[in-house]
């Protein structure tokens, strides 16, 4: 038996990992995994509480939310490549031309 | 579960559904030079799908329907209505945009968007909310990266999403802290649990602080704006426009229902924290507009500013204040679109976006520049037009509420706005080409740019002069929330 | 110490660990390996909390599409290792505050809170047994049925959305 609270504060860990890398990296693909890890941590807490309140609520939330992120990650890593292709970096801090 | 009022609930999403399959099958048949024929078949589908609602879809009283998933209330319908308008005024404006708008998949994306603007109007649950505010956000990163020789097009397509991620993974955190402390994801049973809880208020505060962080963004209010200029400006016109009005008004109909319905033991605490994000957000959108030379640019700090009026309406949480809400976006969705398709059709022909470009267009196109001057008199909230109306509801609301501190606030920041609006109208009227007789230049519109903005600037005076049905309705969606 | 709580202790440290791994490695290849195995080992428990359906979701797409996309992607690009990047000013503090203020929060929560709530359900009653799954689909196709409905309109959306975005734009 273990106390749902241990999960929770894994999870909090786990999305505080995960937005620090998001405002640390610079590199457009660490950011999107570390966007990924955030998502993680909230579904595993969801998970939990769905497991405390025995019901499924939790599980289906957690079951979309991977159907949104592979939609996501789709669309992002297209669009990582594209630019890639016309740039040939993809450091965010080079993303500039956008100013006024 | 399944019987007509079910359907009737979801009627908008299933036609816009079939509007959207008829565009896949059609979009082959049409040669290459004829693909732009695809606005006319959505926008017409979307004028159609909106007649067949307001005659068979209206709501009675209001009822939750498949599960609890979506409410099928005024508000939520109201909403529909409003983003079915916007939707169809764009995909014209999209119509004669050379990079976009011979492309069917763009207007695909758009009802994709559409259909998830609409069920983010209607959600009751925060399952349902969270996969529809990811149904409106995917295709329009797509559709703000679209133009793929454009580097500033992708940028800005990447941008959008890589902000609109973080924001939602940390709103989903605040949804599984909701779901955990209160044991169900349905927006009107949070109402009672909540409200059951002993003092829990640090908790509550800490999940509204994770909530704000997704739904500010999408609302594009200080300090989760960052996004907006950079993506309006990369971002294809008619994309950003759709992006400033549906988009931003899909986030505050969210907002309003969640914290209307779910946290009213809190209001004391939340609206106090919304009278803080209305005041940066006005003074901040306001101040930044002000050096801007490029009309796109101003016009995402102004749309920035106008999140903030809206929040007064939010902030004083009555009938009134969130009729106000209703009615000061479908008068800024109105006004907005129609700026930004000013916007479109200038560029179109004379290439540039800045603000000096625009000198003597009253000559080079009197009609024009009429429409835009009635746009910008609107924003900036001048009577007769509905932007001036739809301020005068969000100020009484707010005093009514005894925020008088916060409208006064905000009437220093209309006075800014009407400087920085006229500036440019002085380009525009006062302003003459250097060494070039306009004649000679004229600014012709297209037919789809034609009766778009024709119909957008009939809008603005409509709810400007006639605007008592059009609030008769807000407040009747308002009511829908207590 | 019961044998569940010392699976769960090293687990999370693995867990944890892992992540700091993504977090810290300056390969960016290295960085998706370390989340494959954080994804793996969050997909455990999932099985711990009695969710198998859901620990099977988590390792098929996670782990297995979305991060094989990832490094697909990495390798297609040739930007494995970085240059030291140079942190902006104002990221350091910012990340620092943010760390602290969850960090409290955690302790908050481990101190104030552990007392007051409920155990986790036993896990070998909801795994071992068909039902769970059974039940599941009953609820995903009823009450759930018109978020499952968007989530088909949706994974055409970034279908399409993918072919778009990488097909040559005609002039």
């Amino acid at each position: 038996m273990v106390p749902v609270n241990y999960y929770i504060i894994l999870s909090a860990i786990l999305f505080t990992i995960g937005a620090v890398g998001v405002l640390i990296r610079r590199n457009p693909l660490v950011i999107f995994m570390s966007v990924e890890l955030m998502l993680n941590a909230a579904n595993l807490a969801m998970v939990a509480f769905s497991s405390v309140y025995k019901s499924f609520s939790g599980q289906i939330f957690v079951f979309f939310v991977i159907a949104v992120a592979a939609a996501e990650v789709a669309v992002g890593l297209a669009l990582i490549v594209e630019i890639f292709k016309t740039k040939h970096n993809i450091n965010v801090d080079e993303m500039n031309s956008l100013k006024g | 579960m399944f019987n007509s009022t079910t359907f009737l609930a979801i009627l908008p999403e299933i036609l816009i559904l079939v509007v959207a399959m008829l565009i896949l099958v059609a979009e082959p048949f049409w040669k290459a030079e004829q693909r732009r024929n695809v606005g006319w078949l959505t926008a017409g589908g979307l004028f159609a799908v909106m007649i067949i609602s307001l005659l068979f879809g209206r709501p009675g009283d209001p009822i939750t329907v498949l599960g609890g998933m979506v409410r099928f209330d005024w508000l939520g319908f109201f909403f529909k209505m409003l983003f079915l308008f916007a939707g169809a005024a764009t995909s014209l404006l999209l119509m004669d945009n050379d990079r976009v708008g011979h492309r069917g998949e763009a207007y695909l994306l758009l009802l994709a968007s559409l259909l998830g603007m609409d069920l983010m109007a209607a959600s009751a649950d925060l399952v349902m909310l969270y996969l529809a505010i990811e149904t409106t956000s995917i295709p329009l990163y797509i559709l703000s990266g679209f133009m793929l020789a454009d580097e500033h097009s992708t940028e800005a397509g990447f941008k959008y999403l890589l902000f609109g991620a973080m924001s939602s993974a940390v709103m989903l955190y605040g949804f599984s802290l909701l779901f955990g402390f209160a044991g169900t994801t349905n927006i009107y049973e949070l109402k009672t649990v909540l409200a059951a809880g002993p003092n829990t208020l640090v908790m509550v505060l800490g999940i509204i602080f994770l909530l704000l962080v997704g739904l500010g963004f999408k609302v594009s209010v200080v300090p989760f704006h960052f996004w907006a200029p950079d993506v309006y400006q990369g971002a294809p016109t008619p994309v950003a426009g759709f992006l400033s009005t549906a988009s931003k008004a899909a986030g505050f109909a969210v907002l309003t229902r969640l914290f209307f319905v779910a946290f009213p033991g809190f209001s004391q605490s939340w609206t106090l924290i919304f009278a803080v994000i209305a005041t940066v957000t006005m003074t901040v959108g306001n101040l930044l507009a002000l050096p801007q030379t490029n009309v796109k640019r101003l016009l995402a700090y102004s749309s920035i500013a106008h999140a903030g009026y809206v929040m007064i309406g939010v902030v004083s949480f009555s009938v009134l204040g969130a009729a106000s809400v209703v009615f000061y976006l479908a008068a800024y969705i109105v006004t907005n679109l129609l700026a930004f398709g000013i916007v479109m059709a200038v560029s179109r022909i004379i290439g540039s976006d800045d603000v000096k470009d625009y000198s003597g267009l009253s000559r080079r196109n009197p009609g024009l520049a009429l429409m835009m001057l009635a746009a910008f008199l609107s924003l900036a909230g001048m009577p007769p037009f509905g932007g001036f109306v739809a301020k005068v509801f969000v100020f009484a609301a707010g005093v009514q509420a005894g925020y008088v501190w916060l409208v006064i606030v905000g009437i220093l920041n209309s006075i800014i706005g009407v400087y920085y609006y006229l500036n440019v109208m002085k380009y525009v009227y006062l302003f003459r080409m250097p060494n070039e007789d306009e004649e000679k230049h004229p600014v012709p519109l297209t037919r789809p740019y034609t009766i778009a903005l024709v119909i957008l600037a009939l809008g603005v005076i409509l709810v400007g002069t006639l605007f008592a049905p059009w609030f008769s309705w807000s407040d009747m969606a308002a009511m829908n929330l207590f | 110490m019961t044998v569940d709580l010392i699976l769960f202790l090293i687990l999370a440290l693995v867990s944890v660990s892992t992540a700091l791994g993504m977090l810290l490695s300056r390969n960016t290849v290295y960085s998706a390996l370390f989340l494959v195995l954080n994804f793996v080992t969050v997909a455990v428990f999932y099985l711990l909390l009695g969710a198998p359906f859901i620990a099977m979701a988590q390792v098929t797409v996670y782990a297995g599409a979305i991060m094989v996309l990832f490094l697909f992607v990495i390798m297609l690009l040739g930007t494995e290792v970085l240059p030291a990047s140079n942190i902006l000013p104002w990221q350091k503090p910012l990340a620092g505050g943010l760390a602290a203020v969850l960090a409290v929060e955690a302790i908050y929560l481990l101190l104030v809170r552990a007392r007051s709530v409920a155990q986790v359900t036993s896990p070998d009653v909801a795994i071992n047994s068909m039902d769970n799954l059974r039940e599941m689909g009953k609820v995903l196709f009823s009450t759930y049925l018109l978020p499952f409905e968007v989530t088909s309109i949706l994974l055409l959306v970034a279908m399409v959305g993918a072919i778009v975005l990488t097909k040559k734009e005609k002039a």
